[in-house]
């Protein structure tokens, strides 16, 4: 049995970014600890159903993880270890978002095995205008502190594709980013989504609409710089330092815990707004921290939404979630999985697909070509039906 | 209580222009004589169709019988009022609504004047020697004229000023005095009981229980259920079910008498065996003359309708046929396309027409339909003698072939305040009009009248009107003749194929002008495609304007991770279905909205 991944989710941030539609609060303070009770609770109810089930990636993502006490997430990790199966060797990953942490030895010392920084931009502008807390500068000396302490496998996020931003802003941004050396990248295209208030200023005309040609030049760019700086492109906006030894289909440095989801894997979401799937069913929790400590102080079960998926639902998504890895889904994973030949299963999509250059295909299996990389949505909704 | 009114009987009809008030006039009027209650009252009782009451018109003909109890002699009187559509498209239904009255009522707007479908159907009502009951509406609005206006009626009808009654509707105000009008200016019915039954039809629904109702005026005789009868047009035999008047809703009577206003069940499983013009008479003693006016409808505006996904041709022609059961008007016949495959031909009285079965397909029934831009027929003199009938620019034959193509012309009548002449004659002129006549209808309004290629009003003509005489003109037009004219067939070509549903008939002199700018306004509406899409218009082979749809270069999620996996599931659904609305024609995904490009060129 494959191990499965934990992802706790910590909905709190100092100030809320314009372009962010994720559940996150600001000024929720008061909230922190119970909050934390709250999950220790979660952790004991869910532990029965997970029983027996190893876990080798914990995750904890936001909202601002690092918002929290190294103490307070020290809890919850001792929790985990003490009611599921968490393996050695375990990949552990905190989210932190610079000028949230002073002091990173502490959280070394819990055991964190990976920081992933949310960096965004190298301009000060860029993130005053993606109302980020911190400035560039912050956010270098931020990751040197965290080097300094014994983080050894650090990732950074960027964002592109800003209201404004030049191709040659971006390229800066890049390039500074490939002299701190990080471990892994993830390179996100802006989404501009409803009612944020990045959205709202775009359509009250204060800020030029990002422009699509112009993002496609700079995940091209992206590319071709990441790849002469020796880094591997195994996800659509995810790349990973070449270690120099060999990679296999994934490279050793990718994150573990999110190619679970891309490898349409069970993981258990612990934390407001936390998703799960054993396999069968997606359930996701409550979305607002009240809501969700009001139900686990009445010992309540958080879940909000559960959906079953049947077969052709796992099929389908099995091939939405793994065309985004560069490896593809090779024949052999396919038919193990479900015992077709997703030859004949997705015969016509395949050939069409092929045919417009959006995917390749191989004795292997089928993957993105270059060109599907940037027009993935077409080739992810053939496969659904 | 049975009614009792003695043979006392009005048959009238409203006339008036768009929005000027007739719909509420005759709620006021039903509830004035009780025939309805306050309670039951919904807006616009007479307008049942959803799409009646959002266009503010009236597309089918209808009836209602009222009584009211003059004051004059404390009689009571049978008062019908036969609601007739207000729209150009209609106006042979109109006609027929007109024949079965005596008198009508002409609603003019006391903030807007008599206008252009005012004249055009106070002309119709003239020609049936209707008693003309002029009101002016609406007196109880601040801008409000109607003294003015009365004057304008004087001057138009020359009935006195001070005849011309001064309501509102709305208010209530003046109801009484146009019931009064009603009975004592309108005539009563002449005719003859004892002759043999004619019963001229005005218009006809399909009901799934009792089949086609047919509208009628008796003009002589009476009619009684399971009579034999039959319709004069065609012999065609009858059976009446049950006879009725309308209350307003269907109330069987034991009989229907010369000069009533009522309705036939015939037994008929079409509308189009009872068409709407024809006479009902006495099967064994029949009528020596049957009574003037029948002609079978004649569609002006022809258009290609097909489903967005082929899958659904059956169901397109099964709603055709219920909805022509409803609209002997609507014709249709299977067509094919290389770029749509099958569909049909359908045939329009106007674009308001094509736009209402358009919408009702879509709504009713749940369609996606594609519409072909809407063309003319085109009358085809050929080299060899033959004159062949083109409704489709498709199907027009090669040039070479070609002797004379000759159109279809109208006679359109514009009323504008005299501020927008310039405007106006310059916007029919560029449209090949020609300029017949001007007449002034007071010191500030002017009536224009043209002639014009019925295929220059189709395209945006309206609208245009409408925008450069800041909404003050109106219009009205009725067919005038075929005319020889310059024309040749413009082809479209997508990704460098034909398309043949793009093709369209021009003049010569337009088209260059045209043809650039369809290529211009179908590169914004055809989204980005895989690759570069070139757009080209020719003619005969020679490319004359072209364009290039950009390829799409982007279109991917950004992240997806544990929490977002239905989500973006989603939202790719929703892509995807809104993908699967555009026609895929070879390699390219083209929207709905670039068949009807051409008539939204703008100026």
């Amino acid at each position: 049995m494959k191990p499965a991944g934990i992802y706790i989710h910590i909905p709190f941030c100092q100030a809320k970014c314009a372009y962010c539609d994720f559940v996150s609060f600001a000024g929720l303070e008061h909230l922190h600890a119970p909050y934390i009770q709250a999950l220790l609770r979660e952790i004991e109810l869910k532990s029965p159903a997970w029983a027996g089930i190893p876990f080798d990636t914990l995750y904890l993502g936001g909202g601002t993880p690092s918002i929290l006490s190294p103490a307070q997430i020290g809890h919850l990790l001792e929790a985990c270890r003490r009611h599921f199966q968490v393996l050695p060797e375990s990949e552990i990953t905190l989210e932190a978002n610079p000028g949230t942490v002073q002091n990173w030895l502490p959280w070394r010392k819990l055991g964190i095995t990976r920081l992933s920084l949310g960096i965004q931009s190298l301009h000060d502008d860029e993130l005053a205008l993606l109302g980020r807390i911190h400035a560039a500068q912050e956010a270098i000396q931020a990751y040197t502190a965290a080097r300094a302490a014994g983080f050894e496998n650090i990732n950074l996020d960027f964002l592109f594709g800003l209201p404004g931003q030049s191709l040659r802003r971006w390229q800066e941004t890049l390039t500074q980013a490939l002299e701190l050396a990080p471990e892994h990248l993830s390179l996100y295209c802006l989404t501009l989504e409803e009612h944020t208030p990045l959205a709202r200023q775009i359509a009250q005309g204060l800020l030029p609409a990002p422009d699509d040609d112009l993002a496609a030049e700079m995940y091209e760019l992206a590319e071709e710089m990441l790849a002469k700086a020796g880094y591997l492109h195994y996800e659509i906006s995810n790349w990973a330092r070449s270690t120099g030894e060999s990679e296999g289909e994934l490279p050793r440095l990718a994150c573990r815990h999110n190619v679970k989801y891309w490898h349409n894997e069970r993981y258990l979401g612990l934390g407001a707004a936390a998703y799960s799937y054993d396999g069968k069913h997606r359930s996701g929790n409550v979305e607002h921290p009240k809501d969700y400590i009001l139900r686990l102080q009445r010992g309540q079960d958080p879940t909000a939404t559960s959906e079953e998926t049947d077969r052709q639902r796992q099929i389908e998504e099995t091939m939405m979630l793994g065309l985004r890895l560069l490896e593809g889904i090779s024949w052999e994973a396919f038919s193990q999985r479900f015992g077709e030949d997703l030859r004949e299963i997705y015969a016509q999509e395949i050939t069409t697909l092929a045919e417009e250059g959006l995917l390749t295909i191989d004795e292997l299996g089928i993957r993105l070509s270059k060109r599907g990389r940037l027009l993935g949505n077409r080739v992810f909704a053939a496969f659904l039906h | 209580m049975m009614e009792r009114s003695d043979g006392r009987i009005r048959n009238f009809c409203i006339i008036a222009h768009i929005d000027h008030g007739k719909s509420t006039l005759s709620d006021r009027l039903l509830e004035s004589t009780g025939t309805i209650q306050l309670r039951e009252k919904v807006e616009q009782v007479l307008d049942r169709m959803d799409l009646e009451r959002e266009k503010g018109i009236t597309i089918k003909a209808k009836a209602v019988r009222m009584f009211y109890d003059y004051p004059g002699d404390g009689q009571r009187y049978e008062l019908n009022l036969i609601d007739t559509p207000g729209h150009v498209d209609f106006s042979y239904e109109v006609s027929h609504a007109l024949s079965a009255c005596e008198g009508a009522i002409l609603v003019v707007d006391a903030t807007q004047g008599v206008e252009a479908q005012t004249i055009a159907n106070l002309y119709m009502a003239m020609e049936h020697d209707l008693e003309i009951v002029p009101v002016v509406n609406k007196i109880d609005l601040p801008s409000a004229r109607p003294d003015e206006v009365a004057e304008e009626i004087e001057a138009l009808l020359g009935i006195p000023a001070e005849d011309v009654l001064q309501i509102s509707a709305k208010e209530g105000i003046g109801i009484d005095d146009v019931l009064k009008a009603i009975v004592e200016r309108v005539p009563p019915p002449k005719g003859n009981v004892e002759a043999p039954l004619r019963a001229l039809i005005f218009d006809s629904h399909y009901d799934t229980y009792k089949g086609v109702i047919a509208y009628v005026r008796v003009v002589d005789g009476v009619i009684r259920p399971g009579d034999r009868a039959m319709l004069m047009s065609t012999e065609k035999e009858l059976e009446p079910l049950e006879v009725g008047v309308f209350t307003p809703d269907m109330e069987p009577v034991e009989e229907l008498r010369a000069g009533e206003v009522g309705y036939i069940a015939t037994g008929l499983k079409t509308v189009r065996d009872c068409r709407v013009g024809d006479t009902i008479t006495d099967l064994d003693r029949p009528a020596e003359e049957p009574l003037p006016g029948y002609r079978p409808p004649k569609p002006m505006v022809f258009a290609g309708l097909y489903p967005v996904n082929n899958e659904d041709y059956g169901a397109l022609r099964d709603a055709l046929e219920k909805l022509q059961l409803n609209d002997a008007s609507l014709v249709f016949q299977p067509e094919s396309s290389v770029a749509l495959s099958s569909g049909f031909r359908c045939g329009f009285l106007g674009l308001l027409h094509m736009e209402i079965v358009q919408e009702r397909l879509e709504r009713e029934y749940g369609l996606d339909l594609l519409a072909t831009a809407p063309s003319v027929e085109y009358q085809v003199l050929r080299k060899d003698g033959e004159v062949v009938v083109v409704d489709n620019p498709a199907d027009l034959p090669p040039p070479e072939e070609i002797e004379e193509i000759h159109e279809p012309w109208m006679r359109v009548s514009i009323f504008t305040p005299q501020d927008y002449i310039g405007p106006l004659i310059e916007l029919a002129t560029s449209r090949r009009g020609e300029f017949e006549r001007m007449e002034y209808l007071d010191e500030r309004r002017v009536l224009l009248s043209f002639l014009m290629p019925l295929s220059e009003i189709l395209v945006d003509f309206y609208d245009q009107l409408k925008s450069r005489s800041r909404g003050y003109a109106s219009m009205d037009y009725a067919f005038y003749g075929y005319r020889p004219g310059d024309l040749v067939k413009m082809d479209i070509l997508v990704n460098s194929v034909p398309v043949d549903a793009l093709s369209l008939i021009v003049h010569r002199d337009k088209a260059y002008e045209k043809g650039s700018a369809l290529v211009r306004r179908l590169k914004e509406v055809i989204p980005p495609q895989l690759f570069p899409v070139p757009i080209q218009a020719a003619i005969g082979g020679r490319v004359i304007a072209r364009a290039t749809v950009r390829a799409l270069r982007k279109d991917v999620l950004a992240k997806c991770y544990g929490g977002d996996v239905t989500r973006k599931r989603k939202l790719l659904e929703r892509q995807k279905e809104g993908k699967k609305r555009l026609k895929r024609i070879g390699k390219v995904d083209i929207p709905q909205e670039a068949f009807l490009a051409v008539l939204k060129l703008g100026e």
